[in-house]
């Protein structure tokens, strides 16, 4: 059957492996060519593989981006030695070592680098990340991020108008260069995957598909050894923690599921397991980040057996040590809902005066809905779903709409 | 039993994501191994976009396509069926009405002395 010899998403990743592996041989200025070719090779693939599959897709769909480099060079007329020897630095490697696999690996690393430039805006290297190194198409990147197609377009475009303009080096930074830069790719991944994660809906199946991708991601990041340091791991950990409750978010007929009402047993444990390594690893250097403790919050509720078992005092502590790396009206929201649970309402109360609502921006209604939580806990109905009523009004997300008027039927 | 041929009609895949193909290869798969477990293909081909035309008593050759791409042929399949129902019966799975794409059945003609 063909479940068993494609494996999920395969041309989509082989699509990031291929662009990669020839903007090594062509450069970046070439980007658009090669993402044509690539594209060119996956529909001779169709049409082949209609009838019978290959023994082994990936490995032809490789074979045929070597040819295709192949073509390409000949097309642009590169001199007979540059199909011999391509200059990587101070060694050059062979042509055909380029297509073996750890190399496959340090070309996909450069497309993140590269994306993750500080030239482009950040919200062009999300969308640029997504279409070189994860394979979406503009339709898919929209969705995921909820955009139009139009403003993913414009984004696309500015982004490979600067990558080839900018000169940029196709290379993975170097020393001290490689430890700033890298904050930043962590950065993208983080919010590549929180896009996926804190969403719902519609379009849940592609968001789902977001948060693999910055999986993927932080492990091909993970697969250089210079790389391989404590923040690294905190972040990796995170999503593991995060990703292991996806399906268990929404119910059967689409609701949200909060903490309290998820079914703990479908929490997928291969990755708690692979999360729980990775956070031994990220407290092996010493160093915290605010990546650490927000995998220590999510490692704290899925320790937790049930809802009533959470470590809150844990969770509380933190939550500020969080609050104090990274101060953020957010941050302090959590803070007080924690606060609420270990019924320590005056002190919930005096944090939640601290927030101003609105720079909360588009979260601006999970105040109101803390608001609401904390005036249901000290018995005053009539204000809880006075705040509710607001939340109710503010908040865009259908789902999550539906969500907080189930809470309201239930005051 | 008759034999049929089902012809494919447009649906170009530019647009399509690398997830999309593989999606849609996927279909095409499960629907020719329908075919093949039943045992009724005779034939079947994809066919390049290019065309060579040639005509006229000069043989003037051209080159095509002459038609937009939503109405170049892709390829087709020769089919032994009963019926041109059971045919069009057949001709549900096809894979790409979704992005345009049709087809067209035409039985083979049979000479019987």
């Amino acid at each position: 059957m063909i479940e068993d010899k494609l494996v999920d998403h395969l041309f989509r990743h082989q699509y990031g492996k291929m662009v990669a592996i020839l903007t090594r041989i062509f450069g970046l200025s070439n980007l658009e060519t090669i993402e044509d070719a690539v594209q060119d090779t996956f529909i001779v693939a169709m049409h082949k593989w209609r009838n019978i599959l290959p023994e082994n897709p990936e490995a032809w769909l490789t074979l045929a981006a070597k040819n295709r480099a192949i073509d390409l060079l000949r097309k642009i007329k590169a001199e007979q030695t540059r199909i011999g020897k391509i200059e990587s630095g101070t060694i050059s490697i062979s042509f055909n070592e380029l297509f073996l696999d750890h190399e496959i690996e340090d070309s996909q690393l450069r497309m993140i680098f590269t994306a993750c430039h500080p030239s482009l805006h950040p919200k062009e290297q999300i969308a640029f990340a997504l279409k070189t190194i994860s394979g979406f198409n503009t339709k898919e990147i929209a969705s995921a991020l909820l955009l139009k197609e139009e403003t993913i377009k414009k984004r696309l475009t500015r982004a490979r108008k600067l990558v080839s303009q900018k000169n940029i080096s196709f290379e993975i930074p170097k020393h001290g260069d490689l430890l700033r830069r890298l904050d930043r790719v962590l950065e993208v991944i983080y919010l590549t995957f929180n896009e996926g994660f804190h969403s719902n809906g519609k379009q849940l199946l592609i968001r789902k598909d977001l948060c693999g991708e910055a999986i993927r991601l932080i492990k091909i990041v993970l697969s250089k050894k210079d790389l391989r340091i404590g923040k690294v791991y905190a972040l990796f950990a995170l999503m593991c923690f995060h990703a292991s409750r996806l399906d268990s978010r929404i119910g059967s007929a689409g609701e949200i599921l909060d903490l309290k009402n998820q079914d703990r047993s479908k929490w997928y444990f291969p990755l708690i397991r692979i999360g729980n390594d990775a956070m031994i690893k990220a407290v092996e250097d010493g160093s915290f980040t605010s990546y650490h403790y927000e995998a220590a919050i999510a490692g704290e509720h899925i320790k937790a057996k049930t809802f009533d078992d959470t470590d809150w005092e844990k969770m509380l502590l933190w939550y500020e040590n969080l609050d104090t790396l990274q101060p953020s009206p957010l941050g302090l929201l959590n803070k007080s809902i924690v606060l609420i649970q270990l019924n320590r309402l005056d002190a919930a109360k005096d944090i939640l005066n601290t927030i101003e609502s609105k720079d909360l921006e588009q979260r601006a209604y999970l105040y109101y809905a803390t608001l609401s939580e904390y005036c249901k806990e000290n018995k005053n109905i009539k204000d809880a779903i006075e705040n509710l009523d607001i939340a109710i009004s503010m908040v865009a997300n259908k789902t999550e709409k539906a969500y907080l008027e189930q809470k309201k039927k239930n005051l | 039993m008759k034999e049929f041929m089902m012809i494919f009609v447009g649906a170009p895949y530019d647009d399509l994501s690398p997830q999309e193909i593989q999606e849609r290869l996927g279909k095409w798969f499960a629907w020719h191994g329908k075919m093949e477990a039943a045992g009724i293909i005779k034939s079947s081909e994809a066919l390049q976009p290019k065309v060579k035309r040639i005509s006229g008593e000069d043989r003037v050759v051209a080159d095509g396509p002459f038609v937009e791409s939503k109405e170049v042929v892709g390829g087709f399949y020769v089919i032994r069926a009963e019926s041109v129902e059971k045919v069009i019966e057949i001709a549900q799975d096809f894979p790409e009405y979704d992005i345009g794409g049709s087809v067209e059945i035409r039985e083979v003609m049979t000479f019987d002395q």
